[in-house]
C-alpha cells in the first residue's frame, strides 16, 4: 500500500488551513462591527464557494490559475511558476473551499464579543495590536478554533475543485479523496475501504477533540 | 461485525463522494413480472425512452427533430449518462426502451443478466482515439508515434481503471511503449469531458479523447488519429431493453441509427 | 451633603479656578446623530459632574466622545491644555488620552484574574512606582483578597470596585463612570456611593458620572446636567463647593 496520499492530504490541509486561518481571522476582524455599503455583497461573495458545486469552483479556479488563466498566465510569464497540476493547486482549491467556514466562524466569534471589552482596553492605553492579542483573540479563540478545525477537515476532504485544478497525477497530486474516488470507480473496494477508514478516523477524532476542548474552555470564561 | 460496520461506513461515505451513483450490488429486477405483452397502437403517441452514453448527446439531439417528423406518433426522450450508470439504472428498474452504450463491457453484462432483448443487439457506430492539442498549440506532432515524453509537461488522459477512454489510451500507449515513460506526466481525468477541458484551457499540452469529443470542441485541434490495431475496438452497441413496452418502435429507432440517414448524422459529429 | 439650588451662572469659585487655570476639562461638541443633533458645551474642574436624562438622550455618547471611542463632527475637547479633539484636526487616539472609564457592567476581562485586570493599563515603565499607589487603592476599596480570582467568581459590588481600581490604576486625568451603581442592590449601592465620594476626595480629578437615577445624581453630584435629545435642558449646582 502506498501511503503518499495520506502525507499529501495532511500537507495540503495543513498549509491551506494556515493561510485560511490568517486570512479568515484578519478579514473577519476587519469587517466585524463595521458597516458599509456593499458589506453584505462582499460577505455573500466569501460564502459563495459553500453553495457552488465543487466542479464549478474548480472551473473558476482554472480560469484564474490555468496556464492561460488571468493569474496563472502572469505567474508563468514572470516566475515560470505553474499552479495547475501541482500540489500547490490542491492547496489553493482547499483554501477557496474552506475559507467560507473559517470566515463564518471568525465573524460570528468577533461579532459576539462585547465591544466594551476592547474599548476598555483602549482607554487603558492599549494599542490596537495589544487590544487584539490580549483581549479579542483569547476571547474569540473557541470560535476561531472551531473554524480552524472545520477548515482543516474541509481541506482534508476536498475533492471536486482539487481534481480540476491539481489534476490526478498518481504519486504527485493524489490526495486521499482522489484515491478513494478512483478506487471506487475502478472497483478496488479494499483500497477504497482502507482510505475511507483512515479519513473517518482522522475527521472524527479531530471534531471530537475540538468539541471536548471548547466545552472545557468556554466553561472557564463564562460568568456564573 | 467490525467488517460489517466498516462496510456501512464505507457505503455512506462513498455515496457522499461519488454523488448519486446507486448501489452496485447485484439486485435482480423483476423484468419477468412486467412482461405482459403490450401491442403498439400506432394511433397513440409513443414516448420512446432512450438511455444513451453521454458522448452521443450532440448527435442524438441533432437527429431528434428529423426522426420525430419522419415517424409520426413517436416522441424521443433521452436520458444521458455514463454507460455504467445507465446500465445500473435499467437493472434497478428505471424505465427505458433503448440502451445505447459506449462500451461493450456494459452491454455484455446486461446481456448476461437478460436485461436486453435477444437478437436486438448491434454495434451501431464506432469511434477512434485522437491526439489533441490546444488550437493555438504549435506542436508539430503528426502521429502517436511522434510523441516525445521528454517534451511533454502534462498529458491529459482518462483514468485507465475507471474511464473507458483511459483504458483504450493505456492499451495504445502500452503498444507504443509510451506508458512507462509518460508515467508522472499523465493527468488523469475522471471522465472524457475533463480530459478535453484540460486541453481546451491550455493546461495540458496534449490529450487523448474520442474523435467525436474532439469534434464538438472549438478550442482543440486533432493532431493524429490512432490506429485501430493498437487498442480494442471502440464500438457503440445498442439494444432494445427487455422490459420495454414499445419494442417495435424501439427496434425501428435502432434500425434508423444504422441506416444511411442515421450514419450521416453520427458521422457529422465525428463518429465513424 | 449640600443642598442643590437652581443656578445657571457659574458660582464665583468656579470662575476663579478657570482664571487660575486649574480648570481641567473643556467640552464643546456637535454631532449629528440618528434621531437628533447633539450640541453640548461645558467645562469643569475637579468636581463630580453628573449627567442625567432619559435613555437615548446622549449621556453615554458624551462619555464616548471624551474618551475618544467616537468623535464629534466638530467642536473641541481639551483636558489640562491637552487637545483631545479639535475640528479638522486628527483626534488624539483613545489610548493616549489618559482617561479612566468605568463601563456599564464594568467590562472586566473575563479571561484575566482581578490582578491582571487591574494592572492592564499600567505601563511597564511605571510598574514599580505604581505598586504602592495600587496597594493603597486596593486597601481603600477592600479588594486585596480577590486578586487571584476571575471576574465571574466575585460578587456584583466587588466587580464594581475592581472596575474602579482598574480605571484608576493607570493614573487617569479624568474618570468617566457609566451607570456605575445601577447593577447593584440597594444596600451595596449606598455603600458604593460613599466610596465614590471618598475616592473623589483622594484623587482630585474630574469625575463625570452618567445615571438615570435622580436621587443618586443629587447624592453624588457637585453639579448636575440634565440632558434631553442631545442638548442641555437644565443645570444645577450644589450650593457649597469645596476644593481641597
Amino acid at each position: 500500500m502506498d501511503y503518499s496520499p495520506l502525507l499529501l492530504s495532511l500537507k495540503v490541509a495543513a498549509i491551506s488551513t494556515f493561510f485560511v486561518f490568517l486570512a479568515g481571522v484578519f478579514i473577519a476582524y476587519l469587517l466585524a462591527k463595521r458597516d458599509f455599503f456593499g458589506k453584505s455583497i462582499l460577505e455573500a461573495l466569501f460564502l459563495l464557494p459553500l453553495v457552488l458545486p465543487p466542479t464549478v469552483v474548480g472551473f473558476g479556479l482554472l480560469i484564474l490559475f490555468g496556464k492561460k488563466g488571468w493569474i496563472g498566465s502572469w505567474l508563468v510569464e514572470w516566475f515560470d511558476f505553474q499552479i495547475v497540476f501541482t500540489w500547490i493547486g490542491a492547496v489553493i482549491a482547499s483554501i477557496v473551499v474552506s475559507f467560507p467556514l473559517m470566515y463564518q466562524s471568525a465573524a460570528a466569534a468577533f461579532e459576539s464579543l462585547d465591544e466594551r471589552l476592547s474599548n476598555a482596553a483602549r482607554t487603558m492605553g492599549a494599542s490596537e495590536w495589544r487590544v487584539f492579542w490580549s483581549v479579542v483573540f483569547p476571547l474569540a479563540w473557541p470560535g476561531l478554533l472551531a473554524g480552524l478545525v472545520l477548515s482543516f477537515a474541509r481541506g482534508l476532504g476536498e475533492f471536486g475543485a482539487t481534481l480540476m485544478l491539481a489534476g490526478y497525477i498518481p504519486g504527485k497530486t493524489d490526495t486521499i479523496p482522489m484515491a478513494i474516488y478512483f478506487a471506487v470507480e475502478s472497483g478496488q473496494m479494499e483500497k477504497a475501504t482502507f482510505w475511507v477508514v483512515i479519513i473517518i478516523v482522522f475527521g472524527f477524532s479531530l471534531i471530537l477533540w475540538v468539541n471536548w476542548w471548547s466545552k472545557r474552555n468556554i466553561r472557564r470564561f463564562t460568568r456564573s | 461485525m467490525k467488517r460489517f460496520l466498516l462496510m456501512v461506513l464505507f457505503a455512506v461515505l462513498s455515496i457522499m463522494l461519488v454523488g448519486c451513483s446507486d448501489s452496485t450490488g447485484p439486485k435482480k429486477t423483476d423484468g419477468t413480472d412486467q412482461e405482459t405483452p403490450v401491442v403498439d397502437k400506432p394511433a397513440e403517441e409513443v414516448e420512446l425512452l432512450i438511455s444513451a452514453a453521454a458522448s452521443l448527446t450532440d448527435a442524438l439531439e441533432d437527429l431528434k427533430a428529423t426522426y420525430e417528423e419522419e415517424h409520426e406518433g413517436v416522441k424521443l426522450t433521452y436520458n444521458f449518462g455514463s454507460s455504467g450508470k445507465l446500465a445500473t439504472n435499467i437493472e434497478n428498474g428505471a424505465p427505458s426502451d433503448v440502451f445505447l452504450s459506449a462500451s461493450s463491457k456494459d452491454m455484455n453484462d446486461m446481456e448476461e443478466k437478460g436485461l436486453i432483448r435477444d437478437g436486438t443487439r448491434k454495434d451501431f457506430t464506432s469511434n477512434v482515439l485522437v491526439l489533441i492539442a490546444h488550437k493555438d498549440s504549435n506542436s508539430t506532432i503528426d502521429s502517436f508515434k511522434a510523441i516525445d515524453p521528454e517534451k511533454v509537461d502534462h498529458f491529459a488522459v482518462g483514468e485507465p481503471e475507471s474511464v473507458p477512454v483511459g483504458r483504450y489510451t493505456k492499451e495504445t500507449f502500452e503498444n507504443l511503449n509510451l506508458w512507462e515513460p509518460l508515467q508522472n506526466k499523465l493527468v488523469m481525468g475522471s471522465d472524457v469531458r475533463q480530459v478535453l477541458t484540460h486541453v481546451e484551457m491550455g493546461n495540458a499540452d496534449l490529450g487523448i479523447v474520442y474523435s467525436s469529443d474532439a469534434f464538438v470542441s472549438d478550442d482543440v485541434k486533432v493532431l493524429a488519429e490512432s490506429n485501430p490495431e493498437w487498442h480494442a475496438p471502440i464500438v457503440y452497441p445498442g439494444a432494445v431493453v427487455e422490459a420495454s413496452k414499445h419494442r417495435e418502435a424501439a427496434q425501428n429507432f435502432l434500425d434508423y441509427l444504422t441506416s444511411d440517414a442515421g450514419k450521416e448524422v453520427l458521422q457529422k459529429f465525428g463518429f465513424k | 451633603m449640600g443642598q442643590l439650588v437652581e443656578q445657571t451662572q457659574y458660582p464665583p469659585i468656579h470662575a476663579i479656578l478657570t482664571v487660575v487655570g486649574i480648570n481641567m476639562l473643556n467640552v464643546q461638541i456637535h454631532k449629528q446623530l440618528a434621531h437628533y443633533e447633539m450640541k453640548i458645551s461645558f467645562e469643569m474642574a475637579h468636581e463630580i459632574l453628573v449627567l442625567v436624562g432619559p435613555s437615548g438622550s446622549g449621556k453615554t455618547t458624551i462619555l464616548h466622545m471624551v474618551a475618544g471611542l467616537i468623535h464629534p463632527d466638530c467642536g473641541m475637547i481639551t483636558s489640562k491644555k491637552r487637545i483631545f479633539f479639535e475640528t479638522n484636526e486628527k483626534p488624539m487616539p483613545a489610548r493616549e488620552r489618559q482617561i479612566g472609564y468605568l463601563f456599564q457592567d464594568y467590562a472586566l476581562f473575563p479571561h484575566m484574574t482581578v490582578e491582571k485586570n487591574i494592572w492592564y493599563g499600567v505601563k511597564k515603565a511605571q510598574r514599580n512606582e505604581s505598586r504602592e499607589m495600587i496597594t493603597q487603592l486596593l486597601q481603600v476599596l477592600g479588594i486585596e483578597h480577590l486578586l487571584q480570582k476571575y471576574p465571574h467568581q466575585v460578587s456584583g459590588g466587588e466587580k464594581q470596585r475592581v472596575g474602579l481600581a482598574r480605571a484608576l490604576a493607570a493614573r487617569p486625568s479624568v474618570l468617566l463612570l457609566d451607570e456605575p451603581l445601577s447593577a447593584l442592590d440597594k444596600e451595596t449601592r449606598q455603600q458604593c456611593q460613599n466610596e465614590l465620594l471618598r475616592l473623589h476626595d483622594i484623587w482630585k480629578i474630574p469625575f463625570i458620572i452618567v445615571t438615570h437615577d435622580l436621587d443618586e445624581a443629587e447624592r453624588l453630584g457637585d453639579r448636575i446636567i440634565y440632558l434631553d435629545q442631545g442638548t442641555i435642558a437644565d443645570e444645577k449646582w450644589k450650593k457649597q463647593l469645596t476644593y481641597h
